[in-house]
């Protein structure tokens, strides 16, 4: 486990922090606890309930959403200073998507009493938080648009449909 | 450089679970282009299709004419395109097909694969709306607005189409009440001798040629087009001819209709695509019939004006509608002239090559852009007999017809 002045430095290098001042950082960051997953360890599965978010500290991981039987499709590889799971943290749903270890990985978790306790104490740290989140989102948004085409090509491709001439 | 030339193919990550283990797992990145030599094509059940074939008397290459049954469309297989069809059957991959395909002619070109399944996937071989160079030219004038109005004209009368694809009944009460009659050998020695009393009225008019379209008055324009009108009612009955023909068969006609074909040419017109399912007589009867229809009624307005007053109205009226009603026959039976009529049908199917006009005039195309090969093949010299001929027709018909009437003028 690193130490907290650790944990602070690598908070400043995470995008979704960047613009949080030193001490509400500090403050953050002592809310996240550290949780480890060895190689493989399957960290949620799509469908689970839960109220954490997770910041990538070292490792890799893969999400991923079952098309069919034992064949899942990768949305997305994540990896140090990236997070996910956010989508549960605000709306409480079931999680969308799977999510494994690809390597010997070590996760922050922030969960919902903590963002609460950021809220109440820092209004504008976590104003500065949720800018960032929402820049993320639509970025991530704009990914997902691009994967939906990606598969509807790889799909147009895959079958040699002709669908300009039909 | 080369990437913006030749598009990256998609690529999808996959996540596969191990049986064994829980936890255990492998991704594996598939290119659209491995899923697609992967895949198992599956043509439709039996029953579902039928498949005919078409000998070439020119090469001696086989052709097949391949029927969905459910959608009643229609595709042209070659040879090689029947293998590969054959193959086609759920269980084999695009690569063993490829694979079988090479083993089968040695052949390695394998663009063949991909075209037959872009070719089976449309199967709309018939039912494509054809798009005349006129509309091609006057959309690309569209900004002028004569250009524009007369495209919007096209597009509007091109839209009118009376139809109905419930005929297969009123065609079988109509073969049943008297239709099946014009299929007999006493049909066929009426027809024969009708035109013979017509040809030889015709010759015994010709030399007062002058005074039988003097009967036209002084407006021979206006007759002539209203003689045209007459006719256009005739085509329905050729139509009519062609879809008997087709229940004389046991074949189903599918449609029978109104249209302007290209936008501005008022026509009949009947789906007689069923009968390439049948015998290669069914074709050429179902083909020949209809035009004998415009053989028979010529026949008919020449012996009729023969016995009009010479230089009456109605014997020029009468004249001109046998000469019209006889050239419609030429036209319809005569196969070089570039158009898809009942002679060209029966032309290829003869021959075997069911693309000939789109075959000849390409490589027509290619010897104007300077590809003249040292030697004709066979089918080559076919292609330049079809084009010359059809040439030197059109242009005889365009002046008989400027003749007819400068000299009816």
């Amino acid at each position: 486990m690193g130490s907290s002045s650790d944990t602070l430095a690598f908070l400043r290098s995470v995008r979704l922090f960047r613009t949080i001042e030193g001490p509400e950082l500090g403050f953050l960051g002592d809310s996240l606890r550290e949780r480890p997953l060895r190689r493989g360890q399957v960290l949620l599965r799509e469908g689970d309930s839960g109220d954490e978010m997770f910041l990538v500290r070292s490792g890799s991981l893969v999400i991923s959403k079952g098309v069919t039987g034992r064949v899942e499709q990768v949305l997305a590889r994540v990896g140090p200073g990236d997070f996910f799971g956010e989508m549960a943290l605000f709306d409480r749903s079931p999680r969308s998507a799977t999510i494994q270890a690809d390597s010997d990985t070590m996760l922050l978790v922030l969960d919902r009493a903590a963002l609460d306790k950021l809220k109440d104490g820092s209004p504008r740290a976590a104003a500065a938080f949720f800018e960032s989140l929402v820049l993320i989102f639509i970025e991530r948004l704009r990914a997902s648009g691009d994967l939906v085409a990606e598969v509807t090509r790889w799909g147009l491709e895959a079958t040699g449909l002709d669908v300009e001439n039909r | 450089m080369s990437d913006s030339a030749t598009p990256r193919r998609a690529r999808l990550e996959l996540l596969v679970r191990r049986d064994d283990d829980h936890e255990g797992f492998e991704l594996r990145q598939i290119g659209s282009g491995v899923a697609f030599i992967q895949s198992r094509p599956q043509r439709v059940s039996e029953g579902s299709f039928e498949l005919a074939e078409v000998a070439s008397r020119v090469d001696g290459q086989r052709s097949f004419i391949l029927k969905n049954t459910a959608t009643d469309r229609f595709l042209l297989l070659s040879a090689p395109e029947r293998f590969l069809w054959e193959q086609m059957d759920g269980r084999t991959s695009l690569q063993q097909i490829a694979t079988a395909y090479v083993l089968r002619y040695g052949e390695f070109d394998f663009d063949i694969i991909p075209h037959l399944i872009r070719k089976l996937q449309r199967a709309q071989l018939l039912t494509m709306t054809p798009t005349s160079r006129l509309r091609q030219a006057l959309a690309r004038h569209r900004r002028r607005p004569v250009a524009k109005m007369a495209e919007a004209a096209l597009f509007a009368l091109e839209r009118i189409n009376i139809s109905s694809r419930n005929v297969q009944g009123v065609f079988g009460t109509l073969y049943r009440w008297g239709g099946f009659l014009l299929f007999t050998r006493s049909a066929v020695i009426v027809c024969l001798l009708l035109a013979a009393l017509g040809f030889a009225a015709g010759v015994r008019l010709w030399p007062d040629a002058d005074r039988v379209v003097s009967g036209f008055g002084k407006s021979p324009l206006m007759a002539i087009l209203s003689v045209k009108v007459l006719f256009l009612l005739t085509v329905g009955a050729h139509q009519l001819v062609h879809g008997l023909a087709l229940v004389h068969y046991g074949r189903r006609v599918r449609e029978f209709g109104f249209t302007f074909l290209h936008g501005f040419v008022p026509t009949f017109y009947v789906d007689v695509t069923d009968i390439f399912m049948g015998s290669r007589k069914a074709r050429v009867v179902t083909a020949v019939s209809g035009a004998l229809v415009h053989l028979v009624l010529g026949s008919v307005w020449v012996l009729f004006a023969l016995y009009m007053p010479l230089g009456s109205f109605w014997q020029a009226f009468a004249a001109a509608s046998g000469m019209i009603q006889w050239q419609a026959f030429v036209v319809a039976l005569y196969p070089f002239c570039f158009i898809e009529m009942d002679g060209y049908h029966v032309l290829v199917d003869m021959l075997g090559i069911p693309t000939l006009k789109h075959d000849a005039i390409a490589w027509a195309g290619s010897l104007l852009r300077g590809r003249i090969p040292r030697r004709f093949t066979r089918q080559e010299a076919l292609f330049a007999s079809y084009v010359l001929v059809s040439t030197i027709s059109v242009a005889a018909f365009i002046a008989f017809n400027v003749w007819l009437i400068v000299h009816a003028s």
